[in-house]
């Protein structure tokens, strides 16, 4: 008897002695910044040396009540949800299905596919965030490539006209005004009259004919400016775009890198009972990969709320913050502006808990409908 | 041999470690901009200090724009300011705790009365300042709007320079024939649209006294003539004077697509001239020195419909150091051997010479000026009074909607009553004085 106790005895004190360090460490890095900031959403802190600097007390939960009331904050909490969503229910099943076609060798050169898509994960988001800026501008690469097509398309119209010869009479300044884009009159007053006193203005004639087509493509031509940015609905669609493409790759790797563990005589032995493709990947490498849907889906949702470099790069947030997400809420109560340290600590908080409920609801979906590995 | 060589890099390592510790560590948060012509020779200068100051360690940390201003209020937040750092007057962005909380010395009470006997009175004046003290010295007085013109490119077109708004709104089908914009003012990063062009406007529409009475809750800014400045500022997009492109364009992007002919003109602050001017590390110029004589000028804001205060232009006093209040002893005595090398007749001058700005301290003058700062002289001869910045005025909580709500009025996602609403409903919150 004696024995036995001692022997607990001495489990319990390797058992503390070995997880004591890793505790500690957790405590201090994990729970007491989490704590700390709990603390000071309560409290009227301001800045400054937090002790020894002015004094602050604890005061309540107002930030939290002015969070509930702050519509920049319900903006910013839609659009990260709208991350969650496009993380979840975007690159989780897309990098499965690739990672699928890859393992089940569906395409030649898998493992080649495999690198190329995994490719932007390796890059800095700050650089991936400045390039897609770059290709979303409004004089950027894809309003490049859409105003080539529509230039083409009006010079094709415009040459339609000049073949009946250059003459600027009424009928030929009606003719123009009805192939142009109609946002490119607005600024005239009399687009008739003042279109027809530019050409004349300036001087064409039959012999430079090319200046004429190249200054109207200019004034007249349709011109699409990307302007997701300024539609609240749909502001979000660049970054989300972005967001799928950085992380798919990612997940590509964990799911091929699980899936080759799965026993081949299981998916063989499906395929000789008759199970298509599909059938194959949704009974077999589902359920088993399942605790790894889990976890991919918590990293995706934790990922999900942190996001920052990305959109700090591509937008900051704007313009009018229609494309805020709460970290970058968050910066810019504590960092930017006056700051408002309890109001930031509040939205952090608030990441802590969102995160805690989405975890939750993933493991019980999970333990409820995923099969065993 | 060994156990000599190893005595003798102990002896070595303790003379240093003593050398290293007789020396008065300051750290210094500077902002400069890299690829600002001028930024060698300011080097070059923070080199000299620390060559004629051996027994100072000054620790730079140098920014520029928005990764400035997060790092110091990071700075000020923690209560880790920086012995010395490079700061706005008023409640700027990146100033804000540190003039609302008083965090750094009173000049006054630290720098000399001769020395500072040599600058303006207008920069030594505490009710310039948040904090109603001289927690900055203003190296410069600021003018925020300044009408960079391509006068070349103007004349290569056929087109006048304008006088008024209806002139400058002539010119846009002119130049959209030929792919140029007619003005530039990249918004990106917020401020700019509020302090290098709205401030001017609401200062020639209603004028500071306007302001003041708004501050003393006796106007309120949903009142018509504020809207109406609001309106005037969405109508500059409407009427494609202004791209709807620049709300998405950053800051630093402006100087090269201007000096490129990308746009007739750009607005900016009068300290963007050293951003044309020849690096003389390189030689190289965004505008070359003859072009800057021949074919630019900087010229005040066209006058606009209904102005009651005719050709003003906003202006404030200038950024400058500061020293952290918590100093003392040789600490303090270093930081300030390095104001007083900074607002020294030499530093001025090549801040002067590099068009960095004009200094206030009165005793520069150099015949070694580029075209363009010439014309930047000139340029503050054409304004007969200056208006309030709104973001030197305004509280941080307020202009905060103005800055977002400038660019909602450009992409029309807001309406001027809304943007006018939000800013009295800040104005409101804040506790009566």
């Amino acid at each position: 008897m004696a024995t036995v106790v001692r022997g607990k005895v001495e489990t319990n004190r390797a058992y503390w002695t070995f997880i004591t360090p890793a505790f500690a460490l957790y405590l201090f890095v994990f729970a007491f910044p989490i704590i700390l900031s709990f603390v000071l959403s309560v409290s009227n802190y301001s800045g400054g040396k937090m002790f020894g600097g002015d004094p602050w007390t604890l005061t309540g939960f107002d930030q939290y009540f002015k969070l509930a009331n702050d519509s920049n904050f319900w903006l910013a909490l839609k659009n990260n949800v709208y991350i969650v969503l496009i993380s979840v229910f975007g690159q989780i099943p897309l990098a499965f299905l690739l990672a699928y076609v890859i393992f089940r060798k569906i395409v030649r050169w898998g493992e080649g596919w495999q690198a190329i898509l995994y490719v932007p994960a390796i890059i800095s988001v700050i650089v991936l965030g400045i390039m897609w800026k770059m290709i979303f501008a409004s004089n950027g690469l894809l309003a490049d490539i859409i105003n080539a097509l529509d230039t083409q398309t009006f010079l094709a119209s415009l040459n339609g006209l000049l073949a009946g010869g250059f003459n600027v009479t009424d009928d030929f300044v009606q003719k123009l005004l009805a192939i142009s884009d109609p946002r490119a009159l607005t600024g005239f007053a009399n687009p008739a009259n003042d279109v027809k006193e530019l050409i004349l203005s300036m001087g064409y004639t039959a012999a430079n004919l090319d200046v004429f087509r190249s200054d109207m493509v200019n004034l007249l031509a349709p011109k699409w400016t990307p302007d997701f940015l300024s539609h609240q609905d749909v502001a979000m669609i660049p970054i989300l775009f972005v967001t799928l493409w950085v992380w798919t790759g990612m997940y590509i790797i964990m799911f091929h890198a699980n899936m080759q563990k799965i026993d081949s005589q299981i998916i063989e032995a499906a395929r000789i009972d008759g199970a298509s493709e599909l059938q194959v990947m949704w009974r077999v490498i589902v359920p088993n990969l399942s605790g790894v849907l889990a976890n991919a889906a918590i990293l995706c949702i934790a990922g999900s709320l942190n996001t920052f470099a990305l959109i700090w790069a591509m937008t900051a947030g704007g313009p009018m913050n229609i494309t805020q997400v709460l970290a970058i809420y968050m910066f810019q109560n504590a960092f930017i502006g006056v700051p408002n340290f309890p109001l930031a600590n509040a939205i952090s908080v608030f990441i802590v808990l969102f995160s805690f409920i989405l975890i939750g609801l993933t493991l019980v979906v999970e333990r409820r409908y995923g099969g065993r590995e | 041999m060994k156990r000599l060589a190893l005595v003798v890099a102990m002896v070595a390592f303790a003379a240093m470690s003593l050398v290293a510790a007789d020396k008065t560590v300051l750290k210094f948060l500077y902002y400069a901009d890299s690829s600002q012509a001028g930024y060698a020779d300011d080097m070059a200068s923070w080199a000299k200090f620390k060559a004629d100051n051996p027994d100072i360690d000054l620790q730079m940390e140098i920014l520029f724009d928005r990764p400035y201003a997060q790092k110091l209020t990071a700075y000020a937040a923690a209560g880790t300011v920086p012995d010395v750092v490079f700061m706005w007057p008023t409640t700027n962005e990146a100033s804000s705790l540190l003039q609302s909380k008083k965090m750094m010395k009173d000049l006054k009470t630290v720098l000399p009365a001769d020395f500072l006997k040599n600058f303006t009175a207008a920069s030594l004046s505490p009710s310039a300042q948040t904090s109603g003290q001289l927690s900055e010295l203003p190296q410069s007085f600021t003018f925020t709007t300044v009408m960079y013109a391509n006068v070349g490119l103007l004349k290569s077109l056929g087109l006048a320079v304008p006088k008024t708004y209806a002139d400058l709104k002539a010119l846009v089908p002119k130049l959209r024939v030929k792919n140029v914009q007619t003005v530039l003012l990249p918004d990106a990063d917020k401020w700019p649209a509020q302090s290098c062009l709205f401030s001017t406007i609401s200062g020639r529409l209603l004028g500071d006294a306007w302001i003041d009475s708004v501050l003393a809750g006796k106007a309120k800014f949903t009142d018509k003539a504020f809207v109406d400045a609001l309106a005037f500022y969405g109508q500059m997009y409407t009427d494609g004077v202004i791209n709807i492109s620049n709300v998405q364009m950053g800051y630093g992007d402006g100087p090269g697509l201007f000096a490129a002919g990308k746009a007739a003109f750009i607005i900016d602050g009068d300290w963007r001239v050293g951003a044309y001017l020849t690096d003389k590390s390189n030689g190289k110029a965004l505008i070359d020195p003859a072009k800057q004589a021949s074919d630019f000028e900087l010229l005040n804001f066209v006058a606009i419909p209904g102005e009651k205060n005719v050709n003003t232009a906003s202006a404030i006093a200038g950024t400058g150091l500061g020293i952290n209040k918590d100093l003392t002893g040789a600490k303090l005595d270093a930081a300030k051997r390095l104001l007083m090398f900074y607002y020294s007749k030499d530093v001025q001058t090549m801040k002067l010479e590099t068009g960095a700005y004009i200094p206030t301290r009165t005793d520069v003058t150099s015949t070694k000026l580029e075209p363009l700062s010439q014309k930047q002289i000139k340029y503050y001869s054409t304004v007969p009074k200056t208006t309030y910045v709104l973001d030197g005025a305004l509280d941080p909580t307020v202009f905060g909607p103005l800055n977002d709500g400038l660019q909602g009025i450009a992409l029309g996602a807001q309406t001027p009553a809304e943007v006018a609403a939000l800013m009295q409903k800040a104005q409101d919150a804040l506790p009566k004085k």
